[in-house]
């Protein structure tokens, strides 16, 4: 208590510090954000059935920039009297979440405190913020970034990392390197070369068998040109062992490999993007025993999955989590890791073809494919050899295609089609295939400047799993400031009658500047819920949703 | 538990009446992998837009598109658009085929993959856009719905010399 109210001191005095000195002031943004709900019972979905129905997540952000070098940042975050459905149990009561002195001076940058970090395209690396996943991995230590020329700089770090309000025992270290060796080739093409180094120590862990602190070694190559562009990233994490039904093993110890090629085109409207990713026992958490754990906390890589990431209720019902980790269930189901490409394609039929009529025609194509590695995997003994380019079973594919098409300067159309395949028995680890065909269609209707009206509707069908899925969206934009909605959800032949629940929501916002408020009040579905290639396991629940968002400036 | 809400309350009242009004000085990549610091990418004499846009977001395409199916308009005026990518990994790689297959030919392009801007300016949702006379924050807004478009231009016009 004493530690709360010396920070509680602390702030009253920095406000106050900081009133006298109006110049400081002119200086400060600040940002709030709550988030709070009010849980009900469900006669179709079942009783709540967790301890306070009422639940708020609130979240302030202070940053004050002193002058040209320094700046400092303060975020306090309140969860009473619990957090959301779906937040870590670390997060309780009102703490300071994350403090921050940073030093800036033209080529060189320290932070002191909690800082947000990555390396590359984050494989190795990255720590973040998500309110909406519940996720702050910021790293509390030093940071400390030099530019020597434009052509090299240099990061690294030392930390512990945030885990709800806690942090983790062990220390992160890292190293980077970025070399742009664009001016020496004097082209107009772009070449860009990094190095990287990331290692975790656990030491509540030990055994005689692996080390201490796991090391990750990464390179990266970026080649890019007015039209085209190339990169490649290979990682290796040293040994380390495999997590079986929650236990650490002393047996079965395994080193881990990423790796990632992109390439893409682009010419006169048509642009064409591909990329290949292998990921071979791959996650890293600052502490070994948080691996899997439902609050994505203590993840020190970003290893997201990569297909397309879709807008509607129903594409994101069957949606593909990265696999990335070795999961030794059964002997008929044991997995290693991912390997797998997605390709877009994005093409503008020009104005005033056939095609194209008056505004012109944008197409949208992407098709995934991922699959478990092929090898050999020895159950019994705890083992496996992998090749590096073998397709093992698949775990999930799709092809999508998407029309955009303004018809006239008050109507606009998106049409989708969607197959989708989902391995549930290898992704959820459960059972059964789904494969599906999903058609949404959106449209927008623009009564006036401030009018306007959207509605959507899909479908879902497929034989498999709980069967065919409608949907509808209706939303109406009745000034700039006020918007209401409508979206329900149905499984309408799901083979369980009384499952057979219409997910309704309905809610409206209103907006002004940099605020916006809103309110909900629906049915939320239980399951795999994914965001930001991000994706964690759910209750269902029902009730009344409020929020509100405002900047300062 | 009271104190908190005082505090917070407090904090408000002071920061309404005064607050940061200058853009941050941050390091953000080209759509190349490039690093450039926003002190050089900003128009020095005259009128900024920031949109700050997510290749999964629609309504920030549909806010970015609106302004680009009537971008002569926008080039008579003196401003520059810097369209601000919050892609991460995940889902950058579709910054490049879109843009060119939606010609925003006249957008800058920036990418904030870890949000080191967007955590800079106290921004929770996209779409946000933002505008600054040379580097003062002049006015600032959340969501886009079709037809604000106008709203902003009719705004940059009142404010352009």
């Amino acid at each position: 208590m004493n530690y709360k109210k010396t920070l509680l001191s602390i702030l009253f005095f920095f406000l106050f510090h900081n009133a006298a000195y109006s110049q400081l002031l002119k200086n400060f943004t600040s940002s709030f954000e709550s988030n709070s709900a009010y849980y009900t019972d469900d006669s179709k979905t079942g009783d709540f059935n967790f301890d306070n129905r009422f639940r708020s997540n609130n979240y302030i952000n202070l940053k004050s920039y002193l002058n040209k070098n320094w700046n400092f940042e303060l975020q306090i975050e309140s969860y009473q009297p619990s957090p959301l459905l779906n937040y870590s149990t670390n997060l309780k009561k009102t703490n300071i979440s994350t403090f921050n002195v940073r030093y800036d001076n033209n080529n060189l940058n320290i932070q002191l405190g909690n800082f947000y970090e990555q390396f590359g395209s984050g494989m190795i690396l990255r720590s973040w913020e998500d309110k909406d996943l519940g996720i702050n991995n910021s790293i509390r230590g030093l940071n400390l970034k030099y530019r020597i020329n434009n052509t090299i700089n240099f990061t690294t770090l030392l930390g512990n990392q945030k885990k709800g309000f806690k942090y983790s025992k062990g220390y992160i270290i890292g190293f980077n390197s970025e070399f742009d060796f664009s001016e020496i080739i004097k082209n107009d093409s772009t070449f860009l070369f990094g190095l990287s180094y990331v290692g975790r120590s656990d030491n509540k862990n030990k055994s005689n068998l692996y080390d201490e602190i796991t090391n990750l070694f990464s390179a990266r190559l970026d080649y890019s040109s007015s039209s085209f562009y190339s990169s490649f990233e290979l990682i290796n994490k040293s040994k380390n062992p495999i997590i079986l039904f929650g236990s650490i093993s002393d047996t079965f110890i395994k080193k881990g490999t990423a790796l990632l090629f992109n390439s893409g085109f682009f010419k006169n409207g048509l642009g064409i993007d591909f990329t290949f990713r292998r990921l071979e026992n791959m996650s890293l958490y600052s502490e070994r025993r948080a691996f899997g754990n439902p609050y994505n906390e203590s993840i020190v890589n970003y290893l997201p999955s990569l297909t397309k990431q879709h807008d509607y209720s129903l594409t994101n019902l069957y949606v593909y989590a990265a696999q990335p980790n070795v999961s030794f269930q059964s002997k008929q189901l044991t997995k290693v890791g991912e390997i797998g490409m997605q390709t877009d394609i994005y093409y503008k039929i020009e104005k005033e073809t056939l095609l194209g009529g008056k505004y012109g025609t944008n197409l949208a194509i992407n098709a995934s494919v991922w699959n478990n590695l092929d090898g050999n995997f020895d159950f019994n003994n705890q083992s496996y050899q992998t090749n590096l380019f073998g397709f093992g079973e698949k775990y999930f594919s799709e092809l999508s295609l998407e029309i955009r098409k303004k018809w006239s300067s008050k109507f606009e159309n998106i049409f989708l089609y969607a197959n989708q395949f989902y391995s549930k028995r290898l992704i959820e680890e459960t059972q059964g295939i789904v494969k599906s065909n999903i058609l949404v269609v959106e449209n927008t209707y623009k009564i006036n400047d401030k009018k306007s009206i959207k509605v959507d509707l899909q479908h879902l069908s497929t034989d498999d799993d709980t069967k065919n899925w409608s949907a509808l969206g209706l939303e109406l934009n009745l000034s700039s400031a006020v918007s209401i909605y409508v979206t329900d959800m149905y499984n309408y032949q799901n083979p369980e009658i009384e499952k057979r629940i219409h997910y309704y929501n309905f809610g409206g916002s209103y907006r002004k500047g940099a605020s916006r408020y809103s309110i909900n009040y629906g049915r939320q579905r239980g399951g795999l819920v994914c965001t930001g290639g991000i994706c964690r396991y759910v209750p269902e629940s029902t009730g009344i949703s409020f929020s509100a968002i405002t900047s300062f400036f | 538990m009271k104190k908190i809400y005082i505090t917070a309350f407090l904090f408000f009242l002071i920061n309404t009446l005064f607050s940061q009004d200058v853009f941050p000085d941050i390091y953000l990549k080209t759509l190349s992998g490039k690093s450039i610091n926003t002190n050089t990418t900003y128009n020095k004499n005259g009128l900024t837009v920031y949109s700050f846009w997510a290749t999964w977001c629609v309504p920030c395409i549909n806010e970015l598109d609106d302004i680009n199916s009537e971008i002569e308009k926008w080039n008579k005026v003196n401003v520059k658009i810097v369209a601000i990518s919050t892609d991460d990994s995940r889902t950058k790689r579709r910054i490049r085929p879109l843009i060119n297959g939606k010609k925003w030919d006249y957008f800058n392009i920036l990418l904030d993959e870890n949000h080191d801007l967007k955590r800079a300016l106290n921004i929770s949702g996209i779409p946000h856009t933002i505008v600054t006379k040379g580097k003062e924050i002049i006015f600032r807004k959340i969501g886009y719905k079709p037809g604000e478009e106008n709203d902003l231009y009719e705004f940059i016009l009142e404010n352009s010399d």
